[in-house]
C-alpha cells in the first residue's frame, strides 16, 4: 500500500519539479529543481524495499528483517549535497540578479546557441 | 586471500584533497597560498604519474584498494586499472601547466578569495571519479568536482558570467537528480552499488536473481547524464557559455580533464559493467552503439560548423571542444557495434572493442593537451592585448613568434599533422572505423562508415576553422590595438619596466612574485567590451609564454614518443574491456579476506 501511495506522491512531484524547472521566473526554476532533487531521494527510499521495520534496534524477535537501511545512508548523502546545491543556486540568482537586474529568463536573454 | 592495499591508489586522491585543504588554511597570506598550491598540484602531478607508472607501465594489472580494508561489495572501494590510470596520468598533465599559468593569470583578489581551494577540490573530484568503484561515489565525485566548477564558472561575477553559471548549475542539478534516479534503480535491481559486482551479477541474472531488462532503462538515464557532463550534441549546449565565462586555466582543465570524465564514466559502465548484461536482441552495447555513434558524430560536424563562424578566440576554442569530444565518442559508438569483432595485429588492442577505447583515449590525450595549450594561448592574448576579438587582433606573429608557433602546434595537433600527437589520435579514430566497416556486415558496416564520412567532415571543418583562428590572429597587418598593446617584441618596451627579468618565470617563487606585479590583470574577464587596456606585466606574459610553450614542445615530444602513449591506451582498452578480469580483482570469487563474495546474494534476498 505504502508503494503505491510513495509512487502517486512521486509522480507528483517529478511533475511539479518540472512544470516548475520550465517557468521563466529563474527563482521558480531553482525551486523546481530542488523539488526534482528531493523527489529522486525519495524514490532512492522506495527502492530499498518498504518491507520491514525501520533498520535500528533488535531484530531477533519476530519482526522479520529490517528494511535495508543502505538506501537511507544514502539518502542522507545525497540530501546534503542537495542542500549545498540548492544554496548555491539560490545565490547565484541573486548575483544574477544584480548583475542583469531581472530574474526572468527571456529578460536575460542567451546566444542562441 | 588477502588484501594488501597499495598507498598510490589513494595517493592522487589524497594529495589533491589535502592540498585543497592546506590552502584553505594558509588563506592569511598569499605566497604561502600559492606556494602551498603549487607544491600540491607538483605533487598531484607526481603522483598520477607513479600510479600510471605502477599500473600501466609495469602492467600489475588491477589494484583495488578497500577503504579501512572493508572488502569489496560492503565497503567503499577504489580501483585503478589501465583505464582509470591512463585517464588520471592526463589529468595530471594537464593540471600542473594550468595551475601554474593560474598564479599569474587570475588577479590577486580572486586567488586570495578562493582559486587555489577550489581549483584542487576539483581536481580531487576528477581523481575520486576517475577510481571509484561504485556507482554511488561516483556520483559523490561528481557532485565534489562540479560544486567546484560551479563556483569556478562565475568566478568573474559579471553579467557574462553569472549567466552561463545559471545555465551550467540548473542543468547539472538536473542531471545529478537523474543519476540518483538510475543509481536507485540499479540498486533496487542488481542489490548492489559496486561496479564490479554489478557486473558479475548482471552476467549471470539467474544466479542472483536478477531482472536484468529494467537496468537497459537506467543505463540510458546514465548515458544522457554522462553525455551532459562530457558536453556531447545534443547535450553541449551549457558548454560554449560556461567555457568562455571561466577564467582561461579553468577552462583548460574543464575541457582537458573534467569533461573526460564523461567519457571515462561511459566506457567504464558500458564497456566493463554492462557489456556482460544480455538483454533481449543482444548486449547493451548494441543499443549503446548507434547512440554513441549518432551524437558523436552530430558533435564533430556540428561542433565543427558552429566553431568556424565565431568572432572571438574562445567561443571559437569553446565549440571547436564540442567537435573534438565527437571524434573521442564516434570510435566508442563504432567499436560498440561490433565488439568482439578481430583487429588486424597491426592496431592496438585485440578485440574491436578495445581498439575503439584505445583510439578514444589517444584522441583524448591529444585534445586535451592541445586544447589547454591553445585555451592559455587565449588567456595570454588576452592579458597580452586586451582582447580576444577577430576584429581587434591580427599581425601577432612578428611581435610573439613564440606565443604564434605554440598557437600553430596546438592547432596542427587538432588539425593531426604528423610529428604531433594528434596525427596518432586522428589516424587511429579514422582506423576504428575502416577496420569495423571492413570487418563488419549489414548495418554495422554502414554505420561504420558513416562514422568514418563525419569524423573526415570534422576534420575539414577543424582545418578551416584552425586556418581562419590563425590568419586573423597572428598575420595580416596588426589592428590598432595590437599596435599599442604590443609596440615590438611585447618583452621590450612594455608597461612597468621595473619588472625584473622576462625569463626568471618557471620556478614557484619568481612565479608568485610575478603575480604579486601583476596585480588586477585580468583584461580578458571583459573580453566582450572590445579593446580594454592590457594591463598584464612583464613577468606575467613571461611565465604565461613559458608555460604555453612547455605545452607546444610537450606536443611535439609527445608525437615523436607517441609509442608510449599508443601502448597505454591499448593496456587501458584491454582493461576496460576486460570485464572477468576486472570482476576477479575488485571482487574475487572466494571473497576478500575470507567474506565470500556469493555472501551479499545471500543478504540481500531479504529486502525484497
Amino acid at each position: 500500500m505504502t508503494q503505491w501511495l510513495l509512487a502517486g506522491v512521486l509522480g507528483l512531484l517529478f511533475a511539479l519539479g518540472t512544470f516548475l524547472v520550465l517557468r521563466r521566473d529563474v527563482v521558480r526554476v531553482v525551486w523546481g529543481v530542488a523539488i526534482v532533487s528531493q523527489a529522486a531521494n525519495v524514490y532512492l527510499v522506495t527502492m530499498g524495499g518498504l518491507v520491514g521495520p525501520a533498520p535500528i534496534g533488535d531484530f531477533r524477535g519476530e519482526l522479520g528483517p529490517p528494511t535495508d537501511p543502505l538506501v537511507q545512508a544514502l539518502v542522507l548523502t545525497a540530501i546534503v549535497i542537495g542542500f549545498g546545491t540548492t544554496a548555491l543556486a539560490l545565490v547565484l540568482t541573486y548575483r544574477v540578479y544584480e548583475e542583469h537586474g531581472t530574474i526572468d529568463v527571456y529578460d536575460l536573454g542567451g546566444e542562441g546557441l | 586471500m588477502t588484501t594488501v592495499n597499495d598507498p598510490l591508489v589513494v595517493a592522487p586522491l589524497l594529495v589533491a584533497l589535502g592540498t585543497a585543504i592546506a590552502s584553505l588554511l594558509a588563506r592569511f597570506d598569499l605566497r604561502v597560498e600559492r606556494a602551498v598550491s603549487l607544491v600540491g598540484a607538483v605533487g598531484y602531478t607526481a603522483a598520477t604519474l607513479l600510479l600510471f607508472e605502477r599500473v600501466v607501465v609495469d602492467g600489475s594489472g588491477v589494484l583495488p584498494y578497500y577503504l579501512s580494508n572493508w572488502p569489496a561489495p560492503y565497503g567503499i572501494t577504489l580501483v585503478a586499472d589501465a583505464l582509470s590510470a591512463s585517464l588520471l596520468g592526463l589529468a595530471g598533465v594537464v593540471t600542473l601547466p594550468a595551475l601554474v599559468f593560474a598564479v599569474v593569470n587570475v588577479d590577486e583578489f580572486g586567488q586570495r578569495l578562493s582559486f587555489h581551494p577550489l581549483y584542487h577540490f576539483m581536481v580531487a573530484g576528477v581523481s575520486g571519479a576517475f577510481l571509484t568503484g561504485d556507482v554511488f561515489n561516483l556520483f559523490v565525485w561528481f557532485e565534489v568536482m562540479l560544486m567546484s566548477s560551479y563556483v569556478l564558472v562565475t568566478f568573474y561575477s559579471g553579467p557574462k558570467h553569472t549567466r552561463a553559471a545559471l545555465t551550467y548549475v540548473v542543468l547539472n542539478l538536473l542531471g545529478s537528480a537523474v543519476m540518483l534516479v538510475a543509481i536507485g534503480g540499479l540498486y533496487a535491481t542488481t542489490g548492489t552499488l559496486n561496479m564490479a559486482a554489478m557486473a558479475r551479477r548482471l552476467a549471470e541474472p539467474a544466479a542472483y536473481d536478477v531482472a536484468v531488462a529494467p537496468t537497459l532503462g537506467l543505463a540510458a538515464l546514465l548515458l544522457a547524464v554522462f553525455a551532459l557532463k562530457a558536453g556531447i550534441v545534443p547535450f553541449h549546449f551549457w558548454v560554449p557559455a560556461a567555457y568562455d565565462a571561466a577564467p582561461a586555466p579553468v577552462t583548460a582543465v574543464l575541457a582537458g580533464a573534467v569533461k573526460k570524465v564523461g567519457v571515462y564514466a561511459v566506457i567504464r559502465l558500458f564497456f566493463t559493467v554492462f557489456a556482460a548484461a544480455e538483454y533481449a536482441g543482444g548486449t547493451a552495447l548494441d543499443y549503446v552503439g548507434p547512440v554513441l555513434l549518432a551524437t558523436g558524430a552530430a558533435s564533430a560536424v556540428y561542433g565543427g560548423l558552429a566553431a568556424v563562424g565565431r568572432d572571438r578566440v574562445e567561443e571559437l576554442l569553446a565549440f571547436s571542444s564540442v567537435a573534438q569530444i565527437g571524434f573521442v565518442v564516434v570510435p566508442l559508438g563504432v567499436a560498440a557495434l561490433a565488439p568482439a569483432a578481430a583487429v588486424p595485429e597491426t592496431v592496438p588492442g585485440e578485440t574491436l572493442a578495445a581498439f575503439g577505447v584505445a583510439a578514444a583515449l589517444v584522441y583524448s590525450f591529444n585534445h586535451a593537451v592541445a586544447k589547454g595549450l591553445l585555451f592559455l594561448v587565449a588567456g595570454t592574448l588576452a592579458d597580452a592585448v586586451g582582447s580576444t576579438r577577430f576584429a581587434d587582433l591580427g599581425g601577432l606573429a612578428r611581435r610573439t613568434p613564440v606565443l604564434a608557433t605554440a598557437f600553430l602546434l596546438g592547432g596542427l595537433s587538432l588539425i593531426g599533422v604528423p610529428p604531433l600527437i594528434g596525427f596518432f589520435g586522428k589516424l587511429l579514430v579514422f582506423r576504428v572505423s575502416v577496420v569495423a566497416g571492413a570487418v563488419g556486415a549489414g548495418t554495422a558496416a554502414t554505420l561504420a562508415w558513416l562514422g568514418l564520412a563525419a569524423t573526415l567532415l570534422g576534420a575539414v571543418f577543424t582545418i578551416a576553422y584552425v586556418t581562419r583562428a590563425w590568419n586573423a590572429v597572428f598575420w595580416g597587418e596588426p589592428s590598432t590595438l595590437v599596435e599599442t598593446a604590443v609596440p615590438e617584441r611585447w618583452a621590450a618596451g612594455r608597461r612597468e619596466p621595473t619588472a625584473t627579468a622576462a625569463d626568471g618565470g618557471e620556478s614557484a617563487g619568481a612565479t608568485a612574485e610575478a603575480a604579486g606585479a601583476a596585480g588586477d590583470d585580468h583584461a580578458g574577464a571583459d573580453a566582450d567590451a572590445g579593446g580594454s587596456v592590457a594591463t598584464a606585466s612583464r613577468t606575467t606574459l613571461a611565465v604565461e609564454t613559458v608555460v604555453v610553450a612547455t605545452l607546444a614542445v610537450s606536443l611535439v615530444g609527445l608525437g615523436l614518443g607517441a609509442d608510449v602513449i599508443v601502448d597505454a591506451a591499448a593496456a587501458a582498452g584491454e582493461a576496460a574491456t576486460d570485464t572477468t578480469g576486472y570482476v576477479e580483482a575488485v571482487v574475487p570469487e572466494g571473497g576478500v579476506d575470507g567474506v565470500p563474495a556469493d555472501e551479499t546474494a545471500a543478504a540481500d534476498g531479504g529486502d525484497g
